[in-house]
């Protein structure tokens, strides 16, 4: 029964994972709510005291009050862009950034690129090495 | 603290690599504690400028972001594995590590048909910040935008957009100013490459620091000595009097002032 009750845990933190937020929607936030995740994408984890003391240090015209930033961080938590786990001063807040997908090309097509790659294993490297960008 | 630097360009073939590499072995030199991270997985190239190949390269960054071994265990020594390119030994003792992408074909296809996890690669470049006690990390990005270029843009402190004076880069990089803008990056500079000697270099970073209403730390001549050294050797090290490298310095310089 746990093998069941852990893969389907499992399948939901994929879940979850997956909804997370994605670098250009960071850029069509409020500016409170993007200023947070700025901080939060630095900090990877935070704890609540942790995120007062941060916002309560930004430049005055920046600080965001406390009923605002516990309403900003109820929304990203709603949102799966914030991971909330622990209570009350031990609650830690984490970012969830959305997985960049693979490619929706058809499989065949990635069978068929493997097998070339690995056909052409063989061929000899370049003597000298390609000039980058 | 530790300072993000981001080196984009919305288009390939600006000089951004190079750029990179040489601004951060400029760092180096002077002594700050210096990473380099290699995001271009499609077309990894930078790890050439600090002279490693296929063979040489160890873990590489597309195994930790499968989760088979630390950010730590991937950052290459560049000071400790100098080689014998004339500007490169230059490093010798310096604190400057390389994360590369891996140049193995079937590990590029691999991530382009997988995807990955966005997270561990944020994990990756704060936890690479904290072990290495870096006071810059700079983070190569594939040209255009994509997921890790915008992460990169969204985290860095300083971002630097290299453009050639074309009309194609021009309209492209507005693009990359204005997503910049709208994520609160704190220091945003333009660099114009590749701009020929005819021009006047100073008309050229005023148009543009006009046109984007930024500023431009630097523009740089279209080198062919650069061109001629074909990513072998770190150009601004072994040429240190040439007007490139000057150039790069007055950058390395206006990067550490914003610190």
């Amino acid at each position: 029964m746990s093998g069941i009750f852990d893969r389907l845990q499992n399948r939901l933190e994929v879940q979850k994972r997956e909804q997370g937020i994605s670098a250009i929607e960071l850029a069509d936030l409020p500016p409170n709510l993007r200023r947070i995740m700025r901080m939060m994408l630095r900090e990877l984890a935070m704890k609540y005291p942790d995120i007062v003391k941060a916002v309560d240090a930004l430049p005055e015209a920046q600080r965001i009050s406390r009923p605002d930033l516990d309403q900003a961080l109820d929304m990203l938590v709603e949102q799966n862009w914030l991971a909330r786990t622990g209570d009350g001063d031990m609650t830690t807040y984490r970012v969830n950034l959305r997985r960049k997908s693979g490619s929706s090309l058809d499989k065949d097509i990635w069978s068929a690129l493997d097998s070339r790659i690995t056909t052409s294993k063989d061929t000899p490297a370049l003597s000298k090495p390609p000039s980058t960008e | 603290m530790a300072y993000i630097v981001s080196i984009h360009s919305f288009r390939g073939g600006t000089g951004k690599s190079n750029f990179t590499a040489n601004l951060a072995s400029q760092l180096a030199a002077s002594g700050k504690r210096v990473g380099v991270i290699d995001t271009d997985i499609q077309s990894p190239g930078i790890h050439v400028l600090f002279g490693l190949n296929e063979a040489k390269m160890g873990h590489t960054l597309n195994e930790f972001l499968r989760g088979e071994c630390t950010i730590t265990e991937v950052a290459f020594s560049v000071g400790e594995n100098t080689g014998d390119a004339e500007g490169r030994k230059k490093l010798q003792g310096k604190l400057l590590w390389l994360v590369p992408s891996s140049i193995n074909s079937g590990e590029i296809s691999r991530v382009l048909r997988d995807g990955y996890d966005v997270n561990r690669l944020n994990e990756g470049m704060q936890k690479m910040i904290k072990e290495l006690k870096l006071d810059y990390l700079f983070i190569d990005t594939h040209p255009g935008l994509q997921e890790e270029t915008l992460l990169s843009i969204a985290i860095s402190d300083i971002l630097l957009i290299v453009l050639r004076p074309d009309q194609q880069d021009f309209q492209g990089t507005a693009v990359t100013v204005d997503i910049a803008r709208s994520l609160d990056v704190p220091n945003l500079f333009l660099i114009v490459n590749k701009a020929l000697s005819k021009y006047d270099f100073k008309q050229v970073s005023e148009q543009v620091t006009s046109f984007y209403d930024a500023p431009v730390a630097a523009v740089f001549p279209l080198s062919e000595d650069m061109v001629d050294m074909g990513s072998a050797d770190i150009f601004s090290l072994r040429y240190p009097d040439h007007i490139w490298s000057k150039a790069l310095r007055e950058v390395a310089q206006k990067i550490m002032e914003v610190g």
